[in-house]
This record gives structure tokens, C-alpha cells and sequence, in this order.
């Protein structure tokens, strides 16, 4: 694009009163060559925005710098199709939280860096590779037939891959189900009825099924996955756009549990055994066939417990008050169920509430401490702090653990990914093996783009919440591949079109990027040189950070573009007058600022800002350059990282930190003080503690002293 | 969806935490999207919240990715101040009605305060429960969006709006402001209407409304917000003592057929979370849970395990069910441990009630929706998503706004 | 304490749901009945174990505890549980069933606990009275009247120390021996599931019990049903009040050999007709706030009913026997007089077996709570 730059100034928002415009004009002009430089009072207003139009139509201006407010707000007003627009926030950053007398050289400094980014930058262009938008679903339960129905109904071939020989998962060995519909009346057991849905997959046209099958290995990128699958004996490689990862779970390993009598004990049994006996129509003890009357229900058994699984599997409390309608099927059989804490969430209290309203189904908070069996072949169920009493047992014939899910990503990866960083998703030990995602805000996202987890493997669920987890998953998967079919990014640039460029001529095969990208983008070839897959990225920029030969750009993004920007900044002679540069993260660092501009709190005028796509895209030579050129100090804003972090991009802010950790042989080289680069963790909501996180750190610049390179 | 497919149109009523997710996706997949939002501003009840549970991460975080989403995909369009008042038709043709409230403040504010510092008259801050005030001009709160302003007309009388007129130098202010009413032509609708705190006041025992220092757990989340009425520090109402004991009552009216028959699923995790944020900031600080069954499935197990191991933290198996006025402003609450079997009386600064989720179909049901018991139940082209359709936590309304996306968009294809 | 064995009984649960405890499976354990309890004490208050207790159907936690008759069934706990359980209806069931247990023979407790029984109870006494008046050749040749203008004359129907003390007197002496019996194997379960000897004497706990039953100092800690107390305050002092009559009368008869009927000025009849009246609203007062409270209370049981319909029924036909004598009215003063024996005979007879048992147990379990310090 042959681009015509144009520089538009707002007066407005008390700007003009602080401002003087002529010398950035002048500058601008001259010596920025800008050929088209306005400014107006009210640059929002009808007028001004008529004006910028005037000039976009008769002009063929097309780049735009638009020193005003922050891009943040206004954004409808000055969105200019075709255009590259760059904001500059003046009204933020050199108006609203800077003292009059120093707004001048403030607004000077970035609408030059302005203009630097509008010059540096390019219009994107989407990558295009050849695509398929098939959707590949692993696991062929409830949560793999509901996203394949789902999938298939949207219009997409679905790939479904069980490694059983019969679809249905764990729901499929259920004898009886809860009844999924409120409210919550007798029958309280329902039959699971799976053969009507697991018919529609296996006769739906757009839905290829293979049984007994395996994912041998997932090769490509989202768009193009070659995914091989082994079933039977034969192996074939299929085009996929998209994957669902619905591998469910599998009981834990109750022979773990001994102090609960299993394995020891004939007629202690897991709560999938018990569905098993049941199925054969009556509850009948395993160890003498006779009709159990007296059945115990130990729930949490080996769950809620450090010493097996951590966490609570949220759907067993519900299906042992289940089980105990199995169990009163005889109505002279009792079932007594024994909870560290009832968890029927939500509506499901109704269930509690109608399951227990029944004489033979009782109900106590009690710490089983151990099973014994009694002289009379009977069990005794021991247990500590029941509300029974503090020490006390329970004769049972029949006990049944409510042992947890484990879910199939505990120890196997399943997707046998052939990425550089390993078959499976990483970090799953934050989840306890759980293919989770580690936000809040948004669900189904793994740090393998266009891979998406539904149902159980994800969370503890119910075969409900499944379906529905299921059907989200669904659209999570078409999303990705009809945004990789138009070269865009997904989650959380949802929006981004540009890509990462590398100039391989110049790449020392480091492997940093490739180590280093969360989401395990950028593959090696045979001799171990970078091979980015641009379907897999997420434009976190997190390999331009990391190269040290700076090859990696983006259209509007890169390594010099940013490091232009930062030496554009004055760096003041007198030495009372330090010069730091502030880099933050545009998701939270900087609206955090600006949320600061707007309650016109003010920062120090050692400050400038530059705001990054994330902190992770943070090369070290900007801290050479601008240490080299007498900027006094950096301090970089990032999201909070560690177990609980807040990075988009996952390990953005962790990597600047731990890049940072390496910047010290840099800093020896110039010979200058460690401490004059500083990260700290800003979430968006600490715009309070912004100024003094700035104070804190000019007055350490000014504790250790000017930079000696200043003036050279 | 498949390119080749004309995009389903979708109004998703609520611009909450579960509209904007169900907007944001079924806009990302090709469709059309309307929200039309009640309040001035985007977020719903979440922006209210200080942090999620369990990260303890600021809830605007998420929101501003969301916004930024919006504020890019040309698809999305949104009305705040807007209620629908009927929905007529079916799948693929439904015409509704939509009520827009007059803002008094049009698209040219710039948000420079200059209204609400010149103008005379107050109002109660509905955003902040009552606890402080605003001016009648003001922003619903510092990171509001879209950032721009709002007249409270029932506040702002006399002359008052011609001073907040005259204030504004961008011509933002239009007093002659009037209702008006759209009908939006949609394939399908998403209801995700939210929830309220349910009215402590109600329940009997509990002292709320007639005990100083009893306050719901909303009300701590603004208490404890760095933009509430404190500033973040959690001081209680009644003389601004900074708490150094404080109980949380579970159950405040969920699992009661007196009141929500429900488990309302979010309020053991808010309670555990408010805890963190009482010892994060006073360190000798101490909390009592009063609870009947402590509800923290899935890996909130963990987070549960974090709050048990602090020292300063008991945990009481008894539901609370008298709390009575102390001298000083203290308040004395009751309950049975049931692990000990006695029934004990403690004294704290303040009690916090966990009050649970009501739908907001229970106080206000959309014209054209089923609902039972105050919660949405899907139709043909209607599609509940988030708490209007059960009680749940922002990660499952994320969960389950997602897959309300995926349902809207297959109610309008192929129309 | 140790390890014990517990023995959950279905059996004994489904005994209790029949027994007007239906909505205790209901009970989900948050304990807020015992904390809207005001009459509970606050070491191992009730009813929240109870309900537990009666859901697992532990008999011996249940039947040989005091607790369940500390409680006064004001029915705070019924009106504010969360969950519909009604715990002071599932007390009262279990209060039924501990007279049940205790008083024997059981096959009689049975018997009143049913409606099918009903009318067989009322029967006896009817066909007592009725060869009664058959050996006197009333029934033949009518009942005499007082020559002197004759005027009517219970005395005349039943000569009171042949043909009614020779009922009543047994009657009182096998209730007596009843309650008794009852009372002993009471306390014995009581003592025996008591974790540790008991040692402290009885006089001291019994004197404070009946302070406490003369001034209905637990009873008016009631919340929800406040006016119960009242009104059970003025059927108890009405009942004393008829226990002094009974008493002067004996004296009259066997003391000062002065026998009936006496005018109305005599102190007698003072505090006969006082209680009488007394008796009546008491009872038609407990029937209003029965009524009243159901929705938030419970309506009661048969158990219940057939003790109020009683009481209601000696009441009633005897101030109406009375005003049909000073009337005069033969015709219907007799029968009314016949129905009044009838309905003494039932109250007195199955005393041990009806709720006018709770005077007895709820006295033993109350006397026994603070012997064993619990309240």
C-alpha cells in the first residue's frame, strides 16, 4: 500500500489549553514529513470527522494519526475502512494525568511516536493456506456424539474417533440414569435410553465413525491437521480443520483405596460396579450372591484427599442417592449414604431432596475412617465426627465407593500431537490432568489453537452438562476453522489478520522462539530450523520477543517499529529530569492507565508509555538501545503470572520476567545497575497503584543516578 | 458457520457476562448480533464483582477482551438502556420490540466530567447498592462501557439539567431526550437476562434491614472493590470500623423452600473468596463460615483447601439462623456445630450473608418467554443461557453461553 | 462412647412416619430448628439430632433420651425449616411413641393410637354404665326423683359410692399402677443410656420440674405459637382445679358423710364451675390455634385429637349435665350425665395410654434432665 500519512489533532478535552500546537505542526511537517497535519476543536465532533473524511476522499489520505484520546474509546467514530488509523492518547497520557507544565513535551513525544508507528506499520494481509473445516471429535461418549450431531447439523463433516467398539461412553454402562428433566419426580431412575442418539451419529451421512480407533498422531495445524487414525487394524490419514477432545474419564484406580477394603473385601465396590450389579436386576452381594439389605454408600472415597485425587468429581454425591433407588428397589433394603458434604449444585438440590424423602434412604456427614469385615462375614463401616456420633460404626452387607473421575488427559496425551513442545496439551498439572482452561472468562480454550475440550475431560460433569459443554464446544471448533479458512486469528485477537513474517535468511536456528511460543506455534525442521505454523499462532508476538536477531515482524507489529517508537522519545539533558519508558501490556496494563487518565490522576513526567500486544512480545534489544541512547530507566507492566495467571497469551508477562532475569549481561556491558529495569504485575483493575509503581521506580532511577550514556 | 450460508441473525436480550459471550461467539462464527442491554452500561452483575473466584483475578479483564471483540467484529451492534417489551413470531421471524430509555446524554460525550462537576443534584448509587452517591450526571462506574454518561432524570430536576447542559462544551447533553421504540427483525433470541440478589430483608432470622452491619455478599463485593464506596477498604456501614471478625452466613435463603428452594451453586465459593480478600488485607483479621454443606465441586476443591489451612479462618457446620444487634454496633449470630453438637452465640464487627441468585425472571418475566420458577426454559427459537436458565458460576455461564451460540445459530439456518 | 454399633431400623422409621412424623425424611441436617428453638438447651440442643436420629430410625437414641419432651412443641423449628420437615411434628410423633413403649399393656397404647378402636374404647364404659343403670332397674323402671318438687339427681342415677367410685376408684389405682410402671422403665432406659452414673438425688430436680410446670416457664419461651401456652396454661389450671373438686367431693362424701348435689353457693361449685369453664375455653382454645398455626405448625395427629376431643367431650357434658339438672330437663340431663361418665371413664382409664400421658413422661423426662444435669 503506497500510504499517505496525515496527522489530526484534537483540541479538545481541555488538550488546547495545555497544548501548543504550532512547533508539533511545524515538527510534523518538516521534519516528520507528514504531508497532511490538522487540527480541530472537537476532532470527534461532526465536523472534525467530516474533515478527516474530506481529506481520506480528495487527498488519498490513508494512513491516519489521530492525536486525541485513547483508541480504547471513540473507536466508531474514527474507524476509517481501508485506512491504517494509529490513536494516540494524548488527552491520557499527556493531558489528564500530567501537571500543565509538562504536557507540552509529554504530547510532543507521542505524536512523534505516533507518527513513527503509522510510518513503520502495514496494512495486514490474512495468511491463506488451503484449508478443510472437517471437525475431528476424540471420544465417542455423550459429550463426542452430542459435538458430532451438533458439528453435523452446522453443516461440517465430522471425523469421530472411539477407542471402544461400541459408542456411548461411561453413560452407556450406566444401568439407570437421573432423570434429566425438572422437576424431579418419581420414577427417580430413569432408563439411559443412548440407543436413539448413538443411532443418529452412526447414520448420519456427515459423521464418519471409526470404532476400536485410535489417534496415532495429529500432524499440521488448525485448517490442516493431518490426523492418523488406526482402527482394526488399518490406518488412515484424514484433512481436519478442527478438533474436539471428549476423551471422558475413567474411574480412579479404587485398589488404591485398602483402607476402604478394597480388593480385600469381596463385597466392597466401586460405584460403576455397583451400575454393573445392577444392570443384572437385583443388588446382590458379590461375594455370596445374596440380596444385599444393608448397603453403605462411602462417598468421596479416595477424592477430597491429598493422598489420591485432590479435588471433588462433583457428579458422585447425585449418583449415590441414585444408586440408593437401586438399592430400595427392595423395599425392605436400606441404603445409608455417608458424605464429608452433600454436593447436589444448583437445581440439583431438587434431586437431594426427592431421593432422600424416602424411609430407606439415609443420610449422614461422617469421616469413614476404614472397613472391617466382622466376624459374621459382615462389613463394618468405621467413622469418625458423623453426626451419629464421633466414633462409630455401621454394620453394612454391601459398600459402595463413590470413587472420582479420572480424566483420560490425567496420563495420556490422546491427541499424540507431532508438535516440537510434545503430544499433549501442556500445563494440565494446574487442572489436576483435567484438559481445562486456566480462564475464567473464557472456556475451552487449551494452548493448542483450534483444539477443544468438551465433557469430562475437561471438568467434573454430569452427562447433562456434558451435552451442553459439548454443544459449546461445537462452535468453538467451527469458529477456529472458519477463522484459519480467512487467515484470522482466534481467541483473544479474534480480530487479527496479521501473522508472523520471520526473514529465516537470518535465523541461528536458537530454537528460542520455538521453546518458547505457549502455544507451541513454530515447529523445527530435520536441522532444527524454525517452521512456524501461522494456523497454530495466536499473535501474541511472544517469537518476536524471544529472537535476538529481531526477524520476526508482523504487518504492524515488529521489532523495529516498536524500538523506533521508544527512541523517538526526548531524553531530557538535565539530570534532575530522569527519562523511563514504561511498557505495558495493551489488555490490562494500558486500560488500567487510562482508567487512571480518566479519574485524572496524576504520573510522573519521567514517564512514557509504549503499549505492547502482550509482554511477552518484548525484545531485549530495546532495553540496549534505549539504555544506549541516556534513557534512565524501564519499567515493564505486565499481567499477574505464576499458577493463577492473568496472560492472555499464558506465559507472556513470565517470559518478559524471565527475560529480564537474562538482561543483566547486557546491562554489565554498558555498565549500568541492574535495577534500572523493573517488571511489575498490573492487573486492570490497579490503576490506583499505577502512580505509585512509577513514583516508586523514578525515585530508584534517581536513587542510583542519571544514565551515563545520557547526552552522549 | 459454512461461509456459503446467509448469517443467522441473533438478539441476545442481557449484555452481560453471559449475552456478551453468546454475542461475541455466535458474532466470530459469521452470525449477526444484536444485545440489547437494561442498564447504561455493558458487564451485568459481574462488573460489579471485585474478583472471581478462584484466581482472585479482576472480573473487568475479561470484559475489556470482550469489548475490545465488540468494539472489532462489525457484526455485533448493541443497545444499552433498552428493554424488550414483546417478542412476536417464531424461529427464523421473530419481530421484537425493543424500549429504548432515554440516556439525556448522546454519542458526543467525551467523558470529561464536566457535567457531573457542575451538577447540583445526587442520587443514590444503585451500582454500589445505595452505600454512597453519585451526581444525577455521572458515569455507572470508572470502568464503564461504553464510557459515556448518564442523566438520572428522576434525580436531576429544576434546573438541574440545564446546568449540566451548560457544563458540556461538546453538546452531549439533550434533555429533550425521548423513549423510542424499534422492532428488530431476528431468526432466533438468546435470554440471558442474569440474576438478582435475592432480598435479604425477607428472611426473618437473619436481621437484614434491622441489624446494623449485616450487609448481603454483593454488598461486599462493592465494599471490597477498589471503585466502591470505600475505596476497597472493608470497613463496615454503620461507623467505618475497619472488620476484624467477621462471619459468613451460607444458605441465606438458598436451599429454603421459605425462600430459594435452590442451591444457588456461586455463594460458597464468594464467601471463601470474600475471606481472602478480609485476611489479604488485615492480616490478624477473623472469619467464621457458617455453613450446612460446603459446596466447592470440581477443582474448587483446591481453593476451598487454601481458605481451611489459614488459621485465622473457622469453618462451622450450622446453619445460622438468628442474628441479633450488639452494643457498639456489633452484631451477635447463632448457630448449632453440629460436629460438637452445641449450639453457640458468637460476636462479630460484621456479618456477611451469602445470599443467593434469583432469576430475573422471578421479579420480571420477558412477554413471550417460558420460564418456571423464574428461570428461562428453552423454545423453538428462544434460548436461555447463564443464570436466567440456571444457578451458575461466570466459568459454566461461559460454558453454557457458548453453547446457547451455537443453538441460536442452528434456529436460524437455513430460513 | 467407643465405636459403638449403630443399628439403623427401617422399621422403627416407617413406625414414626406413621405416626404423624411423615416429612421427617424431609431433613437435610442445617440445624436451624435448633437455633430458632428457645426452649432447648444450648449443650446438645434439639431438635436437629432428633431428626436425624429418627431418620436413621436409632430407637434407643430416641426412646430412651429426655430430650424429646423438653421440647413444648411451640413449632418455631416447623415454621422456619427450610426444607418442610416439621421437627416438632416428628417429635410429637416420637413423644407418642415413647408413652407407646413405656405404658403397657402396649396392645392397649395400640388400641388408642387407632381409629378403628375408637369406638370399641368408648364402648366399654358405656356398656359398664349401662348394666350398671340395668342392676338398678333404672332402665326398666326409670331413674327416681328427688320428692321434694322432684327434682332430677345424679346421685339418684348412680349412687356415687357404690355405683361410681367402685368404677373409678379401680380405674384410678390401675392408671396409677400403669403410669408407674411406665415411669420406672422410663427412667431405668433413660439411666442406663446415660454415658456415666448418675448419683445426684431426685427431691431438688422434682421440686424445680413442678415449679416449672405451675409457672409454664419453658412453655412461654414459644415463638410461633405463643398463644398455645396460654391456652394450655388454663386447661392445666383447670384440670387442678377439677383434681380439688374430685377431692372435696371424696371429703364431702366420706368425710362430713354430706353428699349432692350441693347448692351453687357452695365453695364447691365455685371452683368446680370456675374450672369446668375454664376447662372448655382452654380446650376450645387449643383447638382455635390448632387450626390457626396448621399451616405453619401442623395440624396434629389422631393421637392429638383424640385426647383434645376428649377432653372436650368431659367438659362439655358436664357443665351441660349440670345446667339440664338445675334446669331440670330429665330428658336430656340424664343422658348428658351417662355421656359425662363415659367421657371421665375414657380420660381416666386410658390416661397412660392417650396424650394425658405426657403429664407423666414429660414430668419424669423433665425431672430426669436436670438429675442427669441437662437442662
Amino acid at each position: 500500500m503506497q500510504k499517505k500519512l496525515a496527522l489530526y489533532i484534537c483540541k479538545g478535552c481541555s488538550i488546547g489549553e495545555s497544548v501548543k500546537f504550532e512547533k508539533i505542526e511545524t515538527v510534523s511537517k518538516n521534519k516528520m514529513k507528514v504531508p497532511v497535519v490538522k487540527s480541530h476543536d472537537a476532532l470527534c465532533g461532526t465536523e472534525g470527522l467530516e474533515m478527516i473524511k474530506a481529506d481520506i476522499q480528495s487527498e488519498g489520505v490513508n494512513t491516519l494519526v489521530i492525536a486525541a484520546c485513547s483508541g480504547r474509546v471513540k473507536y466508531e467514530e474514527f474507524d476509517f475502512p481501508g485506512c491504517i488509523v494509529e490513536r494516540v492518547p494524548v488527552r491520557e497520557l499527556a493531558v489528564w494525568t500530567q501537571e500543565k507544565s509538562d504536557a507540552q513535551l509529554a504530547a510532543e513525544d507521542y505524536i512523534q511516536m505516533g507518527i513513527i508507528k503509522a510510518q513503520k506499520g502495514d496494512m495486514p494481509e490474512p495468511y491463506l493456506m488451503e484449508t478443510v473445516k472437517d471437525i475431528l471429535i476424540i471420544g465417542g461418549g455423550v459429550a463426542g456424539m452430542q459435538a458430532a450431531l451438533q458439528s453435523a447439523k452446522s453443516g461440517y463433516q465430522v471425523v469421530l474417533v472411539e477407542k471402544e467398539a461400541v459408542l456411548g461412553g461411561f453413560v452407556g454402562k450406566l444401568h439407570k440414569k437421573i432423570p434429566t428433566v425438572l422437576p424431579f419426580r418419581e420414577p427417580l431412575i430413569v432408563d439411559v435410553d443412548l440407543e436413539p442418539t448413538i443411532k443418529s451419529v452412526e447414520s448420519n451421512p456427515n459423521i464418519k465413525v471409526f470404532k476400536s480407533a485410535k489417534v496415532e498422531k495429529i500432524e499440521g495445524q488448525p485448517g490442516a491437521f493431518d490426523v492418523t487414525i488406526t482402527s482394526n487394524g488399518t490406518e488412515e490419514t484424514v484433512k481436519i480443520g478442527a478438533i474436539i477432545l471428549a476423551a471422558g474419564w475413567k474411574p480412579y484406580d479404587a485398589k488404591k483405596l485398602g483402607h476402604l477394603g478394597y480388593g480385600k473385601l469381596k463385597d466392597v465396590v466401586t460405584q460403576i460396579e455397583l451400575e454393573e450389579i445392577a444392570k443384572k436386576g437385583s443388588i446382590a452381594r458379590p461375594s455370596d450372591g445374596k440380596p444385599a439389605k444393608k448397603v453403605a454408600f462411602i462417598q468421596c472415597a479416595g477424592q477430597r484427599d491429598a493422598n489420591h485425587l485432590p479435588y471433588c468429581s462433583a457428579m458422585c454425591c447425585a449418583a449415590s442417592l441414585k444408586q440408593a433407588k437401586y438399592v430400595r428397589q427392595d423395599p425392605d433394603a436400606i441404603a445409608m449414604i455417608l458424605y464429608k458434604d452433600m454436593r447436589t449444585p444448583g437445581r440439583t438440590e431438587y434431586y437431594y431432596k426427592e431421593a432422600q424423602n424416602d424411609p430407606g434412604v439415609m443420610l449422614t456427614k461422617a469421616e469413614v475412617s476404614g472397613v472391617t469385615e466382622g466376624p459374621d462375614g459382615n462389613l463394618y463401616v468405621e467413622m469418625k465426627d458423623s453426626l451419629l456420633g464421633s466414633s462409630v460404626k455401621l454394620e453394612a452387607d454391601l459398600v459402595v465407593l463413590a470413587t472420582g473421575m479420572v480424566p483420560a488427559t490425567a496420563d495420556d496425551p490422546v491427541l499424540n500431537l507431532q508438535y516440537r513442545q510434545g503430544p499433549g496439551l501442556p500445563d494440565l498439572e494446574l487442572f489436576n490432568g483435567f484438559a481445562d482452561s486456566n480462564f475464567i472468562c473464557f472456556q475451552y480454550e487449551t494452548r493448542r489453537t483450534g483444539v477443544f475440550a468438551a465433557g469430562a475431560v475437561r471438568q467434573p460433569m454430569n452427562m447433562t452438562e456434558a451435552q451442553d459443554d459439548a454443544t459449546g464446544a461445537a462452535l468453538k471448533a467451527i469458529q477456529s476453522a472458519e477463522h484459519v479458512a480467512v487467515g484470522m486469528s482466534v481467541h483473544p485477537r479474534a480480530w487479527d489478520l496479521t501473522f508472523p513474517d520471520p526473514m529465516m535468511t537470518r535465523c541461528t536456528s536458537c530454537k528460542r522462539c520455538t521453546e518458547e511460543c505457549p502455544f507451541g506455534a513454530i515447529d523445527e525442521d530435520e536441522k532444527g530450523t524454525p517452521f512456524f505454523k501461522p494456523g497454530r499462532c495466536r499473535r501474541c508476538a511472544t517469537c518476536m520477543g524471544a529472537c535476538p536477531e529481531r526477524i520476526v515482524s508482523f504487518k504492524d507489529y515488529h521489532v523495529d517499529m516498536i524500538g523506533s517508537m521508544m527512541k523517538s522519545f526526548s531524553v531530557p539533558d538535565d539530570e534532575d529530569e530522569p527519562r523511563i519508558i514504561v511498557v505495558c501490556c495493551e489488555n490490562d496494563a494500558y486500560p488500567a492507565i487510562d482508567t487512571a487518565a480518566l479519574q485524572k490522576m496524576k504520573l510522573d513526567p519521567a514517564a512514557r508509555f509504549v503499549t505492547l500486544r502482550c509482554l511477552g512480545s518484548m525484545n531485549l534489544v530495546w532495553l540496549a538501545d534505549s539504555f544506549s541512547r541516556g534513557v534512565d530507566g524501564m519499567l515493564l507492566m505486565g499481567c499477574k503470572f505464576g499458577e493463577n495467571y492473568q496472560c492472555h497469551f499464558a506465559k507472556g508477562s513470565e517470559l518478559a520476567n524471565y527475560r529480564l532475569g537474562k538482561v543483566q549481561e547486557t546491562l554489565d556491558r554498558l555498565q549500568l545497575e541492574a535495577d534500572r529495569v523493573k517488571l511489575v504485575e498490573v492487573a486492570i483493575d490497579e490503576y490506583g497503584k499505577i502512580a505509585q509503581m512509577i513514583n516508586e521506580f523514578v525515585e530508584k532511577i534517581k536513587e542510583i543516578g542519571p544514565n551515563p550514556f545520557k547526552g552522549m | 458457520m459454512q461461509t456459503s450460508d446467509k448469517p443467522s441473525r441473533i438478539l441476545v436480550i442481557g449484555g452481560g457476562f453471559s449475552g456478551l459471550t453468546t454475542a461475541v461467539d455466535a458474532a466470530e462464527s459469521g452470525a449477526e448480533v444484536i444485545i440489547v442491554e437494561k442498564n447504561p452500561y455493558l458487564g451485568g452483575r459481574v462488573a460489579q464483582l471485585n474478583k472471581y473466584f478462584p484466581k482472585m483475578c479482576p472480573p473487568v479483564c475479561g470484559l475489556e477482551i470482550n469489548f475490545r471483540r465488540i468494539k472489532t467484529n462489525p457484526n455485533v451492534t448493541f443497545y444499552t438502556m433498552a428493554e424488550v417489551t414483546a417478542i412476536a413470531g417464531g424461529p427464523g421471524n421473530y419481530d421484537v420490540t425493543v424500549q429504548l430509555n432515554p440516556r439525556f446524554v448522546n454519542d458526543k460525550c467525551v467523558a470529561c466530567d464536566a457535567c457531573a462537576e457542575a451538577c447540583p443534584a445526587t442520587r443514590s448509587n444503585d451500582f454500589n447498592f445505595g452505600m454512597d452517591k453519585t451526581k444525577a450526571a455521572y458515569l455507572p462506574f470508572n470502568q464503564a462501557f461504553p464510557q459515556q454518561y448518564v442523566i438520572d432524570a428522576k434525580a436531576c430536576k429544576k434546573d438541574c439539567g440545564t446546568v449540566c447542559k451548560e457544563a458540556c462544551k461538546y453538546d452531549a447533553i439533550d434533555l429533550d431526550m425521548k423513549a423510542e421504540t424499534l422492532i428488530l427483525n431476528v431468526d432466533s433470541v438468546v435470554v440471558a437476562t442474569g440474576w438478582n440478589p435475592y432480598n435479604a430483608d425477607r428472611i426473618e432470622t437473619l436481621g437484614s434491614g434491622n441489624v446494623p452491619n449485616v450487609i448481603s455478599n454483593m454488598q461486599m463485593e462493592r465494599i471490597a472493590s477498589v471503585n466502591g464506596p470505600t475505596g476497597g477498604a472493608i470497613n463496615r456501614p454503620s461507623d467505618g470500623k475497619p472488620v476484624q471478625k467477621v462471619a459468613f452466613v451460607q444458605c441465606a435463603g438458598s436451599r429454603d423452600e421459605n425462600h430459594l428452594a435452590f442451591c444457588s451453586f456461586i455463594c460458597c465459593m464468594a464467601s471463601l473468596k470474600q475471606t481472602l480478600y478480609i485476611r489479604e488485607q488485615t492480616p490478624d483479621a477473623e472469619v467464621s463460615i457458617f455453613y450446612i454443606d460446603m459446596r466447592t465441586p470440581g477443582r474448587y476443591e483446591k481453593f476451598l483447601n487454601q481458605i481451611q489451612a489459614d488459621s485465622k479462618v473457622t469453618f462451622i457446620k450450622g446453619k445460622v439462623a438468628k442474628i441479633e444487634k450488639k452494643k457498639n454496633g456489633d452484631v451477635a449470630v447463632t448457630a448449632e456445630d453440629m460436629v460438637t453438637g452445641d449450639k453457640v452465640e458468637k460476636v462479630f464487627d460484621m456479618v456477611v450473608l451469602a445470599t443467593g441468585m434469583e432469576p430475573a425472571g422471578a421479579t420480571k418475566a420477558l412477554p413471550g418467554v417460558n420460564y418456571v420458577e423464574g428461570f428461562a426454559a428453552p423454545d423453538a427459537g428462544i434460548f436461555p443461557a447463564g443464570c436466567s436458565r440456571n444457578p451458575m458460576d461466570v466459568s459454566k455461564s461461559a460454558q453454557d453461553a457458548t453453547s446457547a451460540a451455537l443453538k441460536a445459530i442452528l434456529a436460524g439456518k437455513g430460513r | 462412647m467407643s465405636d459403638q454399633i449403630l443399628k439403623p431400623d427401617l422399621e422403627f422409621t416407617k413406625e414414626i412416619i406413621a405416626a404423624g412424623g411423615e416429612s421427617l425424611k424431609k431433613c437435610y441436617q442445617c440445624s436451624t430448628c435448633t437455633v430458632v428453638c428457645d426452649v432447648t438447651p444450648d449443650r446438645q440442643p434439639f431438635p436437629r439430632k432428633e431428626m436425624l436420629y429418627a431418620q436413621w430410625g436409632l430407637k434407643d437414641k430416641l426412646l430412651a433420651s429426655p430430650d424429646v419432651w423438653l421440647c413444648h412443641q411451640c413449632s418455631d423449628c416447623t415454621a422456619y425449616c427450610p426444607r418442610g420437615a416439621k421437627p416438632g411434628e416428628v417429635l410429637g410423633a416420637v413423644r407418642k411413641m415413647t408413652i407407646q413403649e413405656y405404658s403397657k399393656p402396649s396392645c392397649l397404647g395400640k388400641m388408642v393410637n387407632d381409629s378403628k378402636f375408637a369406638i370399641m374404647l368408648f364402648a366399654i364404659p358405656t356398656i359398664i354404665f349401662l348394666f350398671e343403670l340395668f342392676i338398678q332397674g333404672h332402665l326398666t323402671n326409670g331413674i327416681p326423683r328427688i320428692p321434694n318438687g322432684q327434682l332430677m339427681s345424679y346421685s339418684l342415677m348412680f349412687p356415687p359410692t357404690l355405683y361410681i367410685d367402685t368404677v373409678f376408684v379401680p380405674l384410678a389405682l390401675f392408671a396409677t399402677f400403669m403410669f408407674y410402671k411406665g415411669v420406672k422403665g422410663y427412667w431405668a432406659a433413660m439411666s442406663a443410656n446415660y454415658p456415666t452414673p448418675l448419683k445426684k438425688g431426685v427431691i431438688a430436680p422434682l421440686f424445680e420440674t413442678i415449679r416449672e410446670i405451675l409457672t409454664h416457664s419453658i412453655f412461654e419461651k414459644c415463638g410461633v405459637a405463643k398463644d398455645r401456652s396460654t391456652a394450655h396454661k388454663i386447661l392445666f389450671y383447670s384440670f387442678i382445679g377439677l383434681s380439688i373438686t374430685t377431692a372435696m367431693a371424696a371429703s364431702y362424701i366420706y368425710v362430713f358423710n354430706y353428699s349432692g348435689p350441693y347448692p351453687q353457693t357452695n365453695i364447691i361449685k365455685w371452683i368446680g364451675n370456675i374450672s369446668g369453664v375454664a376447662m372448655l375455653i382452654g380446650i376450645t382454645m387449643i383447638i382455635m390455634n390448632r387450626m390457626k398455626n396448621q399451616e405453619k405448625a401442623g395440624v396434629g395427629s389422631y393421637f392429638d385429637w383424640f385426647f383434645i376431643v376428649v377432653v372436650f367431650g368431659v367438659g362439655l357434658t358436664g357443665m351441660l349435665a349440670q345446667i339440664l339438672r338445675l334446669a331440670n330437663i330429665a330428658v336430656l340431663g340424664y343422658p348428658m350425665y351417662f355421656a359425662h361418665l363415659v367421657f371421665v371413664f375414657v380420660l381416666f382409664a386410658y390416661a397412660p395410654y392417650s396424650k394425658m400421658a405426657h403429664m407423666v413422661y414429660r414430668t419424669t423426662a423433665l425431672v430426669f434432665a436436670k438429675y442427669s444435669k441437662r437442662s
